[in-house]
């Protein structure tokens, strides 16, 4: 399935905030790192993953894993958004 | 030859000082700069009062500071107990206050988590950068404050190999951690046979992945400084992402990796490993939990041109047996040994009728030499536990220490390790004691009984689950019970699932039925 823009935001922050809460932090901003404050770690990385390509219908290599794609709630919106916009360009071509 | 740790760094820094000694988040140090830099804390810590013997404790996120700290400590005549700085803050104080640090080697923000009336051990500390705002507190300096101190020699001190150098805090059964002195002799019983056995030379690159309160970091640094190489610290951050880590080690053109197995398990899974990438590397060195045989046999296919190695060994011995893979053997192992005794260390099998076994027998792993710590900080009780008289030598009293590990060896002479004789679990390569979770979660005034298991994972090794009885039913909930462990234990400690129950089911002799719990677990996983 695919998720509306405007909620790709909020499905992000209830997985961090879900991991999150399990590790005693309470709040975390847009832009906070999320491997520093320990919510995202070797596992945890991976479940995320996992949770986008199931709830927000990218697919996401191996090699797309990176900390630049993955360091806050902000950048995982805009990488999202980014591979979001190249699907549909893709598909689009194919039609 | 060497006694004390620090001649490792005035040797290299007398033959390679403009060579790189250590390099993190793009800043690095020459070993002149080390040399001196280190001279300088030393002189510092002396001129505040720090004596030969008194614990210094460093409590920042890995940086080349942290380097300067270990030798400073060490060049100062005190024993240096490296502080994680992702544990929660009660633990830290728990640390400080146990083996009564006396001098803090810290970056703010982590100073910022401790109550100043928490530790009243702490008579000064020495943060790693200027200061932000102002003195943030009394008897808090900043880095500069080193600049005024000599730089060209370390201050006079009269060292044997026997004094302590570290103290490693590990996971207490108890609830509490305990912390294993090491001394000078212990780390280079160890650094002396690696040196041998894996020639490291000065145009190596080493990586360190492990943190520093994790003993695999002491073959990173003392390796790396002994033979004037380069030590490169893997960002905290890079690690998490496998990818970005491959890309780390080829950028960085290490060429000596020494990691847990599940950090190189997911390298294989997830980091598009290619020989044709990592060039550079020629060796990777692996230890603290079994390296699953599905993906080891992955990464030998992966990087046909590299050596591996198995090393094995508890905090309390560093390594003391090691296996090299046998690429042709390889594919048709189903277990990979812990192999052999490192040189200077002897390893031996002893069994329930106190024997010592042969070929094919199990018994408990036992090690001797000089590679053993004298004990745990101020545990003497523990330590007779751990440490026992060498009851199979009669002719003069030494120590041997127990590991608690189950192996057997085979017709070669190499151990194959079996399992643990307690609850002690290993999961990411972290060694943790059921009880501490336990007891972190007994400590929630809503918890009437609580038991945590393993349930074996073959990427992790294990996870974490803990079943807990609530004095009141429907008074607790899972997540609040995580948070609550959160402010005791790592977060490595924490149960990944907590199931609430109305009471534990008990054996017959009334105790809580562990092994029952621990067969629902793994059912539950499959």
């Amino acid at each position: 399935m695919t998720a509306e823009p405007g909620s790709i935001k909020g499905l992000i922050r209830q997985f961090v905030m879900e991991s999150g809460q399990g590790k005693g932090v309470k709040e975390i901003g847009d832009n906070d790192s999320l491997t520093e404050s320990g919510v995202i770690d070797s596992l945890g990385i991976f479940r995320l993953v996992s949770f986008l390509e199931e709830n927000v219908g990218v697919h996401i290599g191996d090699d797309e894993i990176l900390q630049d794609n993955f360091r806050s709630i902000a950048d995982i919106e805009r990488f999202v958004a980014a591979k979001l916009a190249s699907q549909g360009e893709k598909a689009g071509s194919i039609q | 030859m060497p006694y004390i740790l620090q001649q490792l760094l005035t040797q290299s820094a007398e033959r390679h000082a403009e060579r790189t000694a250590v390099c993190a988040r793009g800043r690095s140090l020459s070993y002149r700069e080390l040399n001196e830099r280190s001279n300088q804390l030393a002189h510092f810590l002396r001129e505040h009062g720090v004596k030969k013997g008194d614990r210094v404790g460093l409590f920042f996120p890995k940086a080349v500071e942290s380097v300067v700290a270990m030798f400073g400590a060490l060049k100062a005549g005190a024993v240096y107990v490296p502080l994680d700085p992702n544990q929660p803050a009660e633990r830290i104080i728990y640390i400080i206050s146990n083996c009564g640090i006396k001098a803090l080697v810290a970056s703010e923000d982590r100073l910022r988590t401790l109550d100043p009336a928490a530790i009243p051990s702490v008579e000064f500390v020495l943060l790693t950068h200027e200061l932000a705002n102002g003195s943030p507190r009394p008897n808090t300096f900043p880095w500069s404050a080193l600049t005024s101190f000599p730089s060209s020699h370390a201050p006079e001190l009269e060292a044997t190999t026997t004094d302590l150098a570290y103290i490693l805090y590990t996971s207490g059964s108890t609830g509490r951690p305990k912390g294993v002195m090491l001394s000078h002799q212990n780390a280079l019983t160890f650094v002396e046979w690696c040196a041998e056995m894996f020639q490291i030379k000065c145009d190596d690159r080493l990586s360190n992945h492990a943190p520093l309160h994790f003993d695999l970091s002491v073959f990173d640094v003392y390796n790396g400084i002994k033979a004037g190489a380069s030590v490169y610290m893997v960002p905290d951050e890079t690690a998490v992402f496998p990818a970005s880590l491959a890309k780390w080690i080829e950028q960085e053109q290490i060429t000596v990796w020494y990691s847990v197995p599940s950090a190189l398990v997911h390298l294989v899974l997830h980091g598009r490993l290619s020989a044709e990438k990592l060039v550079k590397l020629r060796l990777i060195l692996f230890a603290g939990e079994v390296f699953p045989q599905k993906y080891l046999k992955q990464l030998a296919e992966l990087l046909p041109h590299i050596e591996l190695y198995n090393l094995y060994g508890p905090t309390e011995t560093n390594v003391c047996t090691y296996y090299r893979v046998d690429r042709a053997k390889l594919p048709g192992m189903d277990k990979l040994p812990i192999g052999r005794a490192c040189a200077n260390t002897e390893v031996f099998a002893v069994d329930e009728h106190d024997r010592i076994v042969g070929v094919g027998g199990v018994g408990e792993l036992y090690v001797r030499g000089p590679a053993v710590t004298p004990g745990y900080w101020r545990d003497p009780e523990k330590t007779a536990k751990m440490c026992l008289p060498n009851r199979f030598q009669p002719n003069f009293d030494e120590k041997m220490y127990r590991t608690g590990d189950l192996v057997t060896p085979d017709e070669n002479g190499d151990y194959y390790f079996l399992g643990r004789r307690d609850s002690q679990i290993k999961s990411r390569g972290y060694r943790i004691e059921l009880g501490e979770i336990e007891a972190a979660l007994l400590s929630h005034s809503g918890v009437c009984e609580a038991a945590a298991v393993a349930v074996p994972d073959e990427e992790v090794g294990n996870r974490i689950k803990a079943f807990v009885a609530p004095h009141q039913p429907g008074g607790l909930s899972a997540v609040e019970l995580q948070q609550h462990c959160a402010t005791r234990v790592p977060k490595y400690m924490i149960p990944e699932f907590i199931e609430l129950c109305e009471g534990l089911p008990k054996t017959s002799t009334g105790k809580i039925d562990r092994v029952r719990l621990s067969q629902t677990s793994s059912r539950a996983a499959d």
